[in-house]
């Protein structure tokens, strides 16, 4: 990397005897941190960018998307896969402010991007120019860090620097707006990358204090019903393997949040399922129950905790979280852990007692027999009707044996992703959890598949999120990835249709949607597809569809009013979780 | 409602106002005063911000979510025991010829306050203090014509024998001692 970064601007003409300009600066920072994908838009004010971009085509793969929310989301999915920073390049005002919904939702779900947009000249600022937007006002609040250049020379330093920020400690998405004029001027002095490994004022703790973790192994040890509460920071850490052996020494159930599936074999016997709003009923009403929670990278939301008051009040928590900010936010801890997911689980396993919870994890297991029964079996075995979207799920489950990867939109269809899809892998499963942003899972499971070639990438989409950014199957197409995407057509927003039946007595109030013809949309662009109606086709679709070279549309046409369950009402206690 | 002075130092960059302020709007915490102030180390500036809260464990977390920018370097909370802290106020009094003239004896000997300028029909007291001791001077002032007052946010010092500045960088919060 270093003979790259130092490597003369071949394009430079050697009679002007100055230094690259903006624009060339920001293109050997980015190969000089091992950019090596792009997901942008040009437009006016980073044009001067695109031009850079020209003469670094062979080292920088710019996919161009067909709208900048595309790109932010395709930018997330790839980091996902990656497991650093995604890199999104758009011009000003429009441009900036359609990668709002991305950055917000990379914020939430602490994602590592580095966003590079234009702006206007230095001297228009502030002038309502042409296309000149206050992003930096706009993104303050979602951002982990944003910043304006507006000189030339600045530009190695800031962008070492947005990597930095972007990918250490707790990750999260980075602005920087760039002037035209910036991107015109040559810099003063002679190019120089150095690699930024540390900032002052910002000091992210990944090695945890000995005390603190002493006093979390000693909770753990002294612990009746201990309970694990595996979240998104275990996956951020790639902490999948220490999270199993500290179970397995010590013999205690494992429940996941929604981003923290996969992080552990749905078959794994420690595995118990996972927590929230639409989670398993054991795994939710356990919390209850258990006499030590112990949290791992995860932060109590609102959609794990139901009603935060009345959550886990008899329990004493072990909180292991990366940011400080989390730690008591929502539910005090009693032995706070600072520190990175995987630095602190290997610090801790030495200090926990191997166990044998069997009695306790037993416990769990007549609530899954209830779940079973009431839900999960009808759900599966139902012959009536139309196709149910837990049919499509388990069946996808079966035939790609749990190794794909899952992209999921936001709703009903999300949900019954994560309750039927059995994961196999880790990093299984890309959503848009704090956020809930439909539209999410198109662009996002391109993005995936750019940064994970080898791997099959499903994505599970409802007919409304669809249409929120159905644009991007020419991204798809263009760049020829082999993406698969399920629609899962109930001709409803089914989540919000749900809420509508169970709470505002059926009062449906703009939620059925006059779909257009999916199939023929995707052959617009060029992709192939198909419809299935009848559950004796399914197989075959599936089938068809997943043994396709390059990517299929498959558009599944499922049970109208069709409810997720279990759930746990907005508002109540996890105790108060409702199966039907 | 308890007061809590929250000192902040950070590096001197555009648009640190706006990142720290957008904290407590979003928390719906209003300010009661703010003041902004380079330290005895350049380059680091020092946000001295009052507000006014019921819980404790409200400021705690805001201190934290302050904590979390990329500039801020450390944060401390305080109650108003725990700080040496002081204000200042700006008083514009009419001084038309013929009207009862001031008690310069009483504004310097008792309230502490000193004329700093004098116009043609007005002059300028500044006066120090707390909230108290400006409140008080306020309404002995107030029987001559006040004609423009103004007073700043409050600047404070903490009571450990230690400058906070010689925490820095290295100051952090409870989490990271």
């Amino acid at each position: 990397m270093e003979a790259v970064a130092n490597a003369p601007e071949t394009l430079e003409i050697p009679t002007i005897p100055t230094y690259i300009n903006g624009s060339h600066a920001l293109m050997q920072t980015l190969v000089a941190e091992g950019v090596d994908t792009i997901f942008g838009y040009p437009g006016g004010a980073i044009m001067p960018v695109y031009d850079a971009l020209y003469d670094f085509q062979e080292r920088v793969n710019h996919i161009l998307v067909r709208h900048e929310q595309g790109a932010g989301h395709a930018a997330q999915g790839y980091a996902r896969m990656q497991r650093r920073a995604g890199v999104c390049l758009v011009t000003s005002g429009p441009g900036a402010t359609n990668l709002v919904t991305p950055i917000a939702d990379a914020q939430i779900d602490s994602t590592p991007l580095v966003c590079i947009v234009g702006q206007v000249a230095k001297k228009l600022l502030g002038t309502d120019a042409f296309q000149e937007a206050d992003i930096m006002g706009v993104t303050m609040p979602i951002t982990k860090w944003n910043y304006q250049i507006t000189s030339a020379d600045e530009v190695p330093e800031i962008i070492a620097k947005a990597f930095y920020i972007a990918q250490s400690g707790r990750p999260g998405p980075v602005l920087i707006d760039i002037t035209k004029s910036a991107q015109l001027e040559l810099m003063t002095k002679p190019y120089v990358y150095k690699k930024c490994e540390s900032i002052v004022s910002y000091r992210p703790r990944m090695v945890a204090k000995q005390e603190q973790v002493a006093a979390a192994a000693e909770l753990i040890n002294a612990a009746k019903r201990p309970y694990i509460l595996a979240g998104h920071g275990v996956q951020i850490a790639k902490a999948e393997d220490e999270l199993r052996l500290l179970a397995e020494k010590t013999g205690i159930p494992v429940a996941t949040t929604l981003l923290g599936q996969s992080t552990i074999p749905t078959n794994h016997p420690l595995y118990v399922g996972w927590l929230g709003m639409h989670g398993n009923y054991g795994p939710n009403v356990m919390t209850d129950q258990a006499d030590v929670i112990i949290a791992i990278g995860m932060r109590f939301d609102d959609r794990v905790t139901g009603d935060a008051s009345r959550y886990i009040k008899q329990a004493k928590v072990v909180h292991i979280e990366i940011d400080p900010s989390e730690i008591d936010k929502i539910i005090r801890a009693d032995a706070p852990v600072v520190g990175n997911a995987k630095d602190v689980l290997e610090a801790l396993i030495p200090l926990v007692h191997p166990n044998d919870h069997t009695i306790w994890r037993n416990e769990f297991r007549k609530y899954d027999i209830i779940e079973n029964e009431t839900i999960t079996v009808p759900e599966l075995t139902s012959k009536d009707g139309k196709i149910r979207m837990a049919e499509v799920i388990d069946m996808l489950s079966t035939k790609t044996k749990g190794e794909a990867v899952l992209v999921t939109d936001v709703g009903q269809h999300q949900m019954m992703a994560s309750r039927y899809y059995q994961f196999r892998r880790p990093n299984s499963l890309v959503t848009s959890g704090g956020m809930g942003t439909m539209g999410f899972a198109l662009p996002a499971a391109f993005g995936v598949q750019v940064g994970a070639p080898d791997r099959q990438v499903v994505a599970i989409i409802g007919d409304g999120c669809f249409q929120m950014t159905l644009q991007e199957l020419g991204t798809i197409v263009q760049n020829k990835q082999p993406v698969k995407a399920i629609i899962l057509n109930n001709n409803f927003l089914g989540m919000v249709r749900q809420w509508q039946q169970l709470f505002n007595e059926r009062r449906y109030s703009f939620v059925e949607l006059q779909n257009p013809d999916f199939i023929t949309i995707a052959r617009g662009f060029g992709m192939d597809g198909q419809t299935c109606r009848e559950r004796d086709d399914l197989s075959n679709a599936l089938d068809t569809m997943l043994a396709h070279d390059g990517p299929f549309l498959l558009e599944v046409i499922v049970e109208k009013e069709e409810n997720v369950f279990p759930m746990v009402p907005a508002g109540a206690s996890v105790s108060q979780i409702r199966l039907t | 409602m308890t007061t809590y002075t929250i000192c902040i130092f950070t590096e001197n960059t555009i648009g640190l106002l706006n990142r720290i302020t957008i904290i407590f709007t979003r928390r719906r915490i209003n300010i009661e005063s703010l003041t902004v102030s380079e330290t005895e180390r350049k380059g680091i500036s020092r946000f001295t911000i009052v507000i006014k809260h019921e819980s404790r464990e409200e400021v705690e977390k805001l201190v934290r979510q302050i904590r979390k920018i990329v500039e801020v370097m450390a944060v401390f909370g305080y109650l108003n025991d725990e700080i040496v802290y002081n204000e200042i106020a700006l008083f514009k009094i009419s001084t038309p010829l013929g009207r009862k003239s001031l008690d310069v004896e009483t504004i310097n000997k008792v309230h502490k306050a000193w004329v700093v300028y004098w116009g043609l029909d007005y002059v300028v007291i500044e006066k120090t203090g707390n909230d108290t001791d400006i409140r008080a001077f306020f309404d002995y002032i107030e029987q001559y014509e006040i004609l423009e007052f103004v007073r700043s946010g409050r600047i404070a010092v903490g009571k450990t024998e230690k400058g906070l500045v010689e925490y820095l960088p290295e100051a952090e919060w409870a989490y990271y001692q």
